[in-house]
C-alpha cells in the first residue's frame, strides 16, 4: 500500500490543480446552455471543443501557432542575449552605465504598442517585423536585470579575486557573469511573457499569419469560440516556454537548488 | 626589537605606514588616521597576532598590505617587493569564506590555475590532495557545492582555495571566529602546521585572547591605528600545537599579560 502513496498525492495535488479550471468550465457552460444569444456573445465550451477539433484537423492551428512561437522565440533570444550582453558589459564602465541609463529608461518604458506602426511600416507585415517587436520588448528588461546583477556582486568575492591579482577580464568572466546569471535568468522569465506579447501585438496589428491575425480575424466574424481557441493556444504556449526556462534555471542555477 | 632579527630578511616589513579615509567630495584626507607611522615586520615560519578593539584599524591593516587600499604614506615591502609595483602572492582569509558558491569546491580550488596565478598547473590534483590531507578533508567534497558544506569545512576549503595560490604571507581576519569551539580548535592547530611545515607567515588578527596566545609567535595589540607593545610567546617543543599550548603553565600568564594590556588599552579609549 506505501509503494501507492505518492502515486495517490500527485494524483490528489493535479486534481486540485484542475479544480479551478473544471468549475470555470462548468460555471461557463451552465450560464450559456440554452441561450444562443448568451453563446453569440461568450461562445460555449462544446463551442470552442468543436472550433478546437476543426482548427487542429485543419492544421491552421498549429501554423499559427507555430509562426507565433517562432517571432517570439527569435524576438526573445536575440534580446535577451543582446541585452543581457550589453548590461553585463557596463559593469565595465560606470561612465557608459551612467550614459546609458536615461537611453534604456525610455527604451523600457515606451509601449511597444506605440512603435509597432512605425516597425511594421519599416520592415514590412512578414515575420520581421514581429520579430522587431519581440526584440524591442524584452532587451531592456534584460539589460537592466543584467547590469543590476552585475553590480550587486557580492564585495567579498571581488576582494577575493583583487587581493589574487585577479585580471579585470577574469573578474569579470570568473565572477561577475556566474554571479549575475540569477538576475538573468529572472529577465528571461520576464521577458518570455514579453517577447510573446510583442509577436502578439505585431499580428495583431498587421499580419497575414499567426495567433494574433487568427484572433483579429475571428473576432471580426464574431467568431468567439475560434478567438478562446487562440487564447487557449496562446496561454499553453506561455505555459510550455515558460517550463523550457525553468528547465534552463535548473540546469544553469543548479548550485542553487543542491 | 624582536626575536627574529636573527633570521634572514623579513618575509613583510612595514615602514611608517600612514593611512586616513577620505571624506567624501574632498581631495585631502580625514584628519582622522586610521593607520598612523605604523611600524610591523613579520619572518619565515611566524604567525603575528594583532589583537585589539573594534575600530582600531586591525582590519584596514590587512586591506593595506593586501593593496586592497592604498597607504597615504610609508612602505609596504612583501619579500624585498614593493607590494605596489610587484605583485607577490598573499592568501588572504575573510571571517566568512569567500568560496564562489556557483562552483564546486574542486573549482574552487583551481582557481588559482583559472586565473593564471599558478604556474604549475600538472601538480594542482597532487597539491589538492595534499592539502585536503593536512585539512582532514574528505575527497568527496570536490564534487560538492559550498552550501552543501559544514561552516567549519568551507572555512578549511577558503584556507585551502587562498593557498593554492602559493602565497608566502597569509592574512587572516578573524576566520576561526563563526566557528564552534572544537571545530576552531582543531582548524588552529592545522592551519599552525601548515605554517610552521610549509614556512610561510601568517598575521592573525583575533578578538579572541585565548587563540592569539595559543597560535602566536608574537603578540601585538592594536590601539587607534598604532601597534603597542609586543609580545614574545617563549616557544619549547611541548607547545608547537595550539591545543597543546594551552595547557601549558605559561598560557596563563600569557593571557593575563595580554588581558591587562588589552584592558588599559579599552579603558583608556573609553575615557
Amino acid at each position: 500500500m506505501l509503494i501507492f502513496r505518492p502515486a495517490i498525492s500527485r494524483l490528489l495535488q493535479w486534481s486540485l490543480y484542475l479544480l479551478p479550471l473544471l468549475a470555470m468550465i462548468a460555471a461557463w457552460y451552465f450560464y450559456t446552455a440554452a441561450d444562443p444569444q448568451r453563446q453569440f456573445i461568450f461562445s460555449s465550451p462544446e463551442k470552442v471543443y468543436l472550433a478546437l477539433v476543426r482548427l487542429i484537423s485543419s492544421g491552421e492551428l498549429f501554423h499559427n501557432s507555430c509562426v507565433t512561437v517562432m517571432e517570439a522565440v527569435i524576438g526573445f533570444v536575440i534580446g535577451t542575449t543582446c541585452g543581457a550582453m550589453f548590461g553585463l558589459s557596463l559593469w565595465y564602465s560606470r561612465l557608459i552605465a551612467r550614459i546609458a541609463r536615461p537611453y534604456i529608461t525610455a527604451l523600457a518604458t515606451v509601449p511597444v504598442f506605440a512603435l509597432a506602426p512605425i516597425l511594421i511600416s519599416w520592415f514590412g507585415i512578414g515575420i520581421l517585423s514581429k520579430i522587431m517587436l519581440a526584440f524591442l520588448s524584452t532587451v531592456a528588461v534584460a539589460i537592466v536585470q543584467s547590469y543590476q546583477g552585475a553590480m550587486s556582486v557580492e564585495p567579498r568575492f571581488l576582494r577575493l579575486m583583487l587581493v589574487v591579482g585577479a585580471s579585470r577580464w577574469k573578474t569579470f568572466t570568473l565572477v561577475v557573469v556566474p554571479s549575475s546569471l540569477i538576475w538573468v535568468i529572472n529577465a528571461m522569465k520576464l521577458n518570455i511573457g514579453l517577447a510573446l506579447l510583442g509577436a502578439f501585438i505585431g499580428e495583431f496589428i498587421s499580419a497575414e499569419e499567426g495567433l494574433g491575425y487568427m484572433i483579429v480575424k475571428a473576432s471580426g466574424l464574431y467568431d468567439m469560440a475560434t478567438v478562446f481557441c487562440g487564447v487557449i493556444a496562446l496561454i499553453l504556449i506561455a505555459l510550455a516556454l515558460t517550463a523550457a526556462i525553468e528547465q534552463v534555471e535548473h540546469r544553469l542555477l543548479k548550485w542553487k537548488s543542491s | 626589537m624582536n626575536s627574529q632579527s636573527g633570521r634572514d630578511g623579513p618575509l613583510l616589513s612595514i615602514e611608517g605606514l600612514h593611512f586616513a579615509f577620505r571624506s567624501a567630495g574632498t581631495a585631502s584626507p580625514s584628519s582622522l588616521a586610521l593607520i598612523d607611522n605604523l611600524q610591523l615586520s613579520v619572518f619565515r615560519g611566524e604567525i603575528v597576532c594583532i589583537l585589539g578593539a573594534s575600530g582600531c584599524g586591525k582590519t584596514t591593516l590587512l586591506n593595506l598590505i593586501a593593496g586592497l587600499l592604498k597607504p597615504e604614506a610609508g612602505k609596504i615591502e612583501i619579500l624585498n617587493s614593493r607590494a605596489a609595483a610587484v605583485r607577490q602572492p598573499i592568501g588572504y582569509i575573510f571571517q566568512n569564506d569567500a568560496l564562489l558558491p556557483w562552483r564546486t569546491i574542486e573549482g574552487n580550488l583551481r582557481l588559482a590555475d583559472d586565473i593564471g596565478g599558478n604556474s604549475s598547473k600538472e601538480g594542482t590534483q597532487e597539491r589538492i590532495a595534499a592539502y585536503l590531507k593536512t585539512f582532514h578533508l574528505d575527497r568527496q567534497i570536490l564534487k560538492q557545492y559550498p552550501s552543501q558544506l559544514s561552516g567549519g569545512m568551507r572555512q578549511r576549503a577558503s584556507i585551502i582555495q587562498a593557498l593554492m595560490f602559493d602565497p608566502d604571507l597569509l592574512l587572516l581576519d578573524e576566520p576561526f571566529s563563526a566557528l564552534d569551539y572544537y571545530t576552531k580548535l582543531r582548524l588552529e592547530g592545522e592551519f599552525h602546521q601548515l605554517v610552521k611545515g610549509e614556512n610561510k607567515g601568517a598575521i592573525l588578527v583575533t578578538h579572541d585572547i585565548e587563540e592569539a596566545v595559543a597560535m602566536g609567535d608574537r603578540l601585538v595589540i592594536m590601539d587607534a591605528g598604532r601597534l603597542g607593545n609586543e609580545l614574545s610567546i617563549c616557544k619549547s617543543d611541548d607547545r608547537c600545537q595550539p591545543e597543546n599550548a594551552r595547557g601549558m603553565p605559561e598560557f596563563a600568564e600569557h593571557y593575563r599579560q595580554v588581558w591587562s594590556q588589552l584592558k588599559s588599552v579599552i579603558e583608556g579609549a573609553r575615557c
